[in-house]
């Protein structure tokens, strides 16, 4: 504060100081705030539910037409399993139809409550480790942030993600693998349905796309809910 | 003024990173689980295949689905799910390579996976006493494994091992000298009626708990009532700066 002092009236500096912190502080969170994004989009109920189980029939639902139906699988099955890769580790994920385009995959553990992490970083997306590669069999697990404390992050518009869309995997060997949106819903994290997100796949290559959504819950800050996007695997 | 600027970003900072600090959906916890494995290729045995198994665990059932592929085509595969309480419960690497010959048989990766508590038979029995069912297991066409079987009971303690991420699937049969067959001098530790290429581990993997409960990927920037509360914040703090400007500008009066 020795600034003040020399200006001889150290109270009133003082003021022209917190004035000029709080004009900026102010003026800024309000902006941002008037000019904010608005709040996530949410998935649909009516995107909830797969389409009927039987593959490749002509899929009854979505009138999506920015989304390219779910091809039928070019890809011989070796079995009577699915289409399935070798493992390799995810570099890139790119959603064409919610304009996602995210490089630089960050490794994502448990934490010691057993829980998935999210990234550190909200610009960045997560695959969990523990979980197959995106193309090998079993459900591969991509999470990223809905937004940070401040702005949209990676995985905004997931909520708005339709079934029939592609979600398109980069992997470390040069190889993609490109899944086709099952479903898109949302569950409130204290019944978050572990064994369906994470449980067996029934024989296919799935992925699974995690953000937050809903509200904010006042009492821990966080968003009360999880969207979670079911895929699988086309080749 | 630039250290008064820093206090009052960095309170306004701890703020938010209050508001973005712990906090999470409850874990269910229950015996029952979803675990998973991913199959790798066995330490020495130089095998190139992968898979994924998952088990299920549902009380005293498990159901299981595993795919693989890499590995010697058309041949018989005994797979099993390892675990002992004594074990390392992980799968072997080379320091487990006891006779020093510079491959792992399936007894000198015990200490790390323990005894066979489930032997993965395609049908019938599926107790320790099939675990060299040669016929019933899969034999991988093209290289390949599909296997699915559900309601294998399975006692009490081997369930709670599996639930809580202690045991381990282990693929055997490896193909050492790449003949395409399991042949050669070298017996079987556990059966000398086959070659040890039919019982070496190939590939291997531990059945890990999955994720529990959701995960925390908002900040909530962007949701209604933060938006709300930046423009409370904002509005307050200009109000607020609207005070003390008053009060640096009558002060300034004063003087003069
Ligand atoms: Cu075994």
């Amino acid at each position: 504060m020795s600034l003040s002092t020399k200006f001889g009236d150290r109270r009133g500096a003082l003021a022209a100081v917190v004035t000029v912190v709080l004009l900026v502080l102010g003026g800024g969170i309000l902006a941002r705030a008037a000019t904010a994004p608005g709040p996530p989009p949410q998935p649909d109920s009516s995107q909830a539910s797969a389409a009927a189980p039987t593959p490749a029939t002509s899929d009854p639902a979505p009138a999506e037409s920015t989304a390219p139906t779910a091809a039928p699988e070019a890809v011989v099955p070796a079995s009577d399993f699915g289409t399935l890769m070798a493992p390799s580790a995810p570099v890139a994920l790119r959603i064409p139809s919610i304009k996602v385009s995210t490089k630089g995959l960050v490794d994502l553990n448990l934490d010691d409550k057993g829980e998935l992490e999210a990234p550190r970083d909200a610009q960045r997306a997560g695959w969990y480790v523990g979980g197959p590669t995106p193309g090998e069999f079993g459900p591969a697990v991509i999470a990223a942030h809905v937004d940070s404390s401040r702005i949209p992050a990676v995985f905004y518009n997931l909520g708005r993600l339709k079934k029939g869309a592609k979600a398109i995997v980069d992997r470390k060997d040069g190889t993609t693998a490109t899944f086709v949106v099952d479903r898109v819903a949302r569950y409130p994290k204290a019944k978050f349905p572990t064994a369906e997100v994470y449980g067996d796949t029934a024989g296919r290559a799935e992925l699974r796309l995690i953000t937050c959504g809903g509200e904010i819950d006042p009492r821990t800050g966080h968003y009360a809910d999880n969207v979670v996007a079911y895929a699988h695997l086309v080749g | 003024m630039r250290t008064t600027i820093k206090l009052g970003t960095a309170t306004l900072g701890s703020a938010l990173l209050l508001t973005l600090g712990a906090g999470m959906a409850q874990a269910a916890t229950s015996a029952d689980g979803n675990t998973m494995a991913k199959l790798r290729p066995v330490a020495l045995n130089g095998v190139d295949a992968s898979g994924t198994a998952m088990v299920t665990v549902t009380g005293n059932r498990i159901d299981v689905t595993m795919a693989a592929s890499g590995l010697l085509a058309d041949s018989p595969h005994a797979a099993h799910i390892h675990f002992g309480a004594e074990a390392r419960n992980e799968c072997p690497t080379a320091s487990d390579d006891k006779d020093g010959n510079g491959t792992l048989n399936t007894t000198e990766g015990g200490p790390a996976y323990g005894p066979i508590v489930v032997s993965l038979t395609k049908s019938g029995d599926t107790s320790p006493k099939s675990a060299l069912a040669i016929d019933r297991f899969d034999t991988a066409p093209g290289g390949k494994i599909s296997y699915e079987r559900g309601s294998i009971n399975v006692s009490s303690d081997v369930a709670a091992a599996i639930s809580a991420g202690k045991s381990a699937v282990v693929v055997h049969g490896v193909d050492h000298n790449d003949n395409g067959k399991y042949d050669g001098e070298t017996k079987s530790e556990l059966d000398p009626k086959l070659p040890t290429e039919a019982t070496d581990p190939a590939i291997c993997g531990v059945l890990a708990s999955a994720p529990s409960g959701g995960v925390q990927t908002g900040g909530g920037g962007t949701a209604d009532n933060n938006q709300a509360l930046g423009l409370a914040l904002g509005g307050g703090l200009l109000l607020a700066a609207m005070g003390t400007g008053a009060f640096a500008t009558r002060k300034v009066t004063n003087r003069i």
